[in-house]
């Protein structure tokens, strides 16, 4: 499903050169679920980011899903972001004044569907994560672990055959994460989807089929 | 998308609140001045209805002290006989101090039946005063030798004070009242002319026939020169006068002169209007301009998120300059309900197509401004990285 090839990635300033990643390569499987862990400043989320077409390699080769997006242009790479990927943030990413359900309408607003089909979804989505009651209430009305359910319900309302996941329980405390966690091994079971989540969990990564861990911007496990 | 960021505007409409309230008052500062400009501009584009080329305005002392009345006039056509009697002069004519373009303003009302026209400009001429400013007799005729034997005062109106008064109906031969219920027959209808320049609307006016026994309604005498006329005429008209009228109030001056100088007073305060309102669209442009760039700083992690879910950079910058064109609309919504009110109750006296035409050009340049100060911000907001937004929020 995701197929990366000595992905490279430095960072350059006038002064400094910084080598976030170095020669990754890795294959992650449809409907496999990917833990990636290490210390922080390692690049970790620079992978998740490269993975995400959010941030573009300095030297190698991505392939998603069958497609090679090192040649697609900013409109491209955003209508692909939208079909083929969900992203889940640890800080949530919520928008503060807009309800939940317009929250987890976003993804479907740059897509062609009607405001109707739109709320269907976003409520279908919605009660997966168990939030159907929550549907009218503002981010700031709601807990960590339920702000993070939102999220979930935005990442996979347009159906992507990918989850990104960018330390999703990082903010929460072990029951909410691991209610969080447990959302999203159902997704990975139920619906096939393929996650990558980014974790300083052992405990959560055990839980995922494989395991990927970085130093110094090099993949050592 | 248009109701998303509705939804999302009304969501943020305290925040919103200064920025609608700001674009308000620009667009109510822009109206007056498009108000003055469109209402400046109507007048300019009307026909002066007379020729000031070549027509000089002598100001003299009108208190010769003759008692009798048949000295008076054979004192005043002397005067006028002379002054026609000069090679460059092609004619000449006694008139009321208010001439056009001059300061002096000399208002009446008039009665027709059961019409009552207020602030009706009333001048007082002689024969050929028509002559000598050019003016169009549309019906009827001009003073003449045949008003000597008048039993009722004649008098002549222009074309707008003759649709006041009698609309599509005869107005020729009909007897109309003044403030002093002094009756009098109108025997012509001449077109209308800008008497206080180029930007100042004719009004209502009517003339009335100079009384040739009488030093009232004079003070003045136009003349129109021939292209000859220069520097040395001019002494010798002057010279001509002093010994004439036999006092020293005699200064001759320039029809031309006089509707440059009006003019310039007209516009002055337009001027300055505009140059204040320039003052105040840099202000509000600066403060639209900095609000979108600080709305985008504070905004990155929905940018970066937004970028994330799908929408490309283009989309981004689309979707900021809408919201900005969207609190523009509210805030024009509000000032042309209030702007709407001017015709609505005919403030100021003036036509509601001034209105309406300064109501359009406001919220076209509103729509401007507000997307100008928004384009750029909206291009920064395209080229923010999603990666780097939301690491940052």
């Amino acid at each position: 499903m995701i197929k990366l090839n000595n992905i490279q990635k430095v960072y350059r300033t006038d002064t400094i050169e910084t080598l976030a990643l170095n020669g990754i390569n890795l294959e992650i499987a449809e409907g496999e679920f990917l833990s990636i862990m290490g210390p922080s400043g390692c690049g970790k989320s620079t992978l998740l980011n490269i993975m995400g077409l959010l941030d573009e390699p300095s030297k190698g080769d991505i392939s998603i899903a069958g497609q090679t997006t090192d040649r697609f242009n900013d409109k491209q790479l955003a209508k692909f972001r939208n079909q083929k990927l969900g992203f889940i943030f640890q800080s949530y990413h919520l928008i503060g004044d807009l309800q939940v359900i317009d929250n987890v309408e976003l993804p479907l607003l740059y897509r062609d569907t009607t405001a109707k089909e739109r709320r269907r979804l976003a409520t279908e989505a919605l009660e997966k994560v168990g939030l159907s009651n929550r549907l009218k209430h503002f981010p700031k009305q709601l807990s960590g672990g339920q702000r993070q359910r939102v999220a979930i319900a935005r990442a996979i309302v347009g159906n992507p055959q990918i989850i990104l996941a960018d330390e999703p329980t990082g903010n929460l405390d072990s029951a909410m994460g691991n209610e969080i966690m447990e959302i999203l091994l159902q997704l990975n079971r139920n619906d096939g989807t393929t996650i990558v989540m980014v974790t300083h969990d052992e405990n959560m990564a055990q839980k995922t089929h494989s395991l990927v861990r970085l130093f110094d911007g090099s993949q050592v496990q | 998308m248009i109701k998303h960021l509705f939804k999302l505007i009304w969501n943020k409409k305290k925040q919103n609140f200064l920025l609608i309230t700001e674009i308000l008052v620009s667009f109510m500062v822009i109206f007056a001045v498009f108000t003055l400009v469109v209402n400046y501009y109507q007048h300019y584009k009307q026909p002066m209805g007379f020729e000031s080329d070549r027509v000089w305005v002598i100001n003299y002392q009108s208190d010769v002290n003759i008692k009798d009345k048949d000295s008076l006039d054979v004192y005043y056509k002397t005067i006028l006989g002379n002054i026609k009697a000069m090679p460059q002069v092609q004619e000449a004519s006694f008139a009321s101090s208010n001439v056009p373009f001059s300061a002096n303003t000399h208002m009446n009302n008039v009665d027709y039946k059961k019409t009552h026209v207020n602030r009706v400009n009333y001048y007082t001429a002689g024969d050929t005063y028509d002559k000598v400013l050019g003016m169009k007799v549309t019906e009827g005729r001009w003073f003449g030798k045949q008003d000597d034997a008048a039993t009722v005062r004649p008098m002549i109106i222009n074309r707008t004070l003759r649709q006041q008064l009698f609309g599509s109906g005869k107005a020729l031969g009909e007897k109309v009242g003044d403030d002093n219920s002094n009756k009098m027959v109108i025997i012509g209808v001449v077109e209308d002319v800008k008497a206080k320049g180029d930007y100042q609307e004719g009004g209502f006016a009517m003339y009335k026939r100079i009384d040739t026994s009488s030093n009232d309604g004079r003070g003045r005498i136009l003349v129109k020169v021939n292209t000859n006329a220069d520097a040395a005429f001019e002494s010798r008209l002057y010279k001509l006068m002093a010994s004439n009228a036999n006092n020293s109030g005699i200064e001759i001056e320039h029809l031309t002169d006089k509707r440059k100088t009006i003019n310039s007073t007209t516009l002055i305060p337009m001027i300055i209007l505009l140059i204040v309102a320039c003052f105040l669209i840099i202000n509000v442009a600066l403060g639209l301009f900095g609000v979108l760039w600080y709305n985008i700083n504070k905004r990155k992690g929905e940018i970066g998120l937004r970028r994330a879910i799908g929408a490309s950079g283009n989309s981004v910058s689309w979707q900021l300059v809408t919201e900005s064109m969207i609190l523009a609309t509210l805030s024009l919504i509000i000032g042309a309900f209030f702007a709407v009110q001017f015709p609505l109750l005919n403030v100021f006296d003036l036509p509601a197509s001034v209105y309406l035409v300064a109501i359009l050009l406001s919220v076209i340049f509103i729509y401007l401004l507000v997307l100008v100060c928004s384009l750029y911000p909206g291009k920064q907001a395209s080229a923010i990285l999603p990666a780097v937004a939301l690491h940052e929020e």
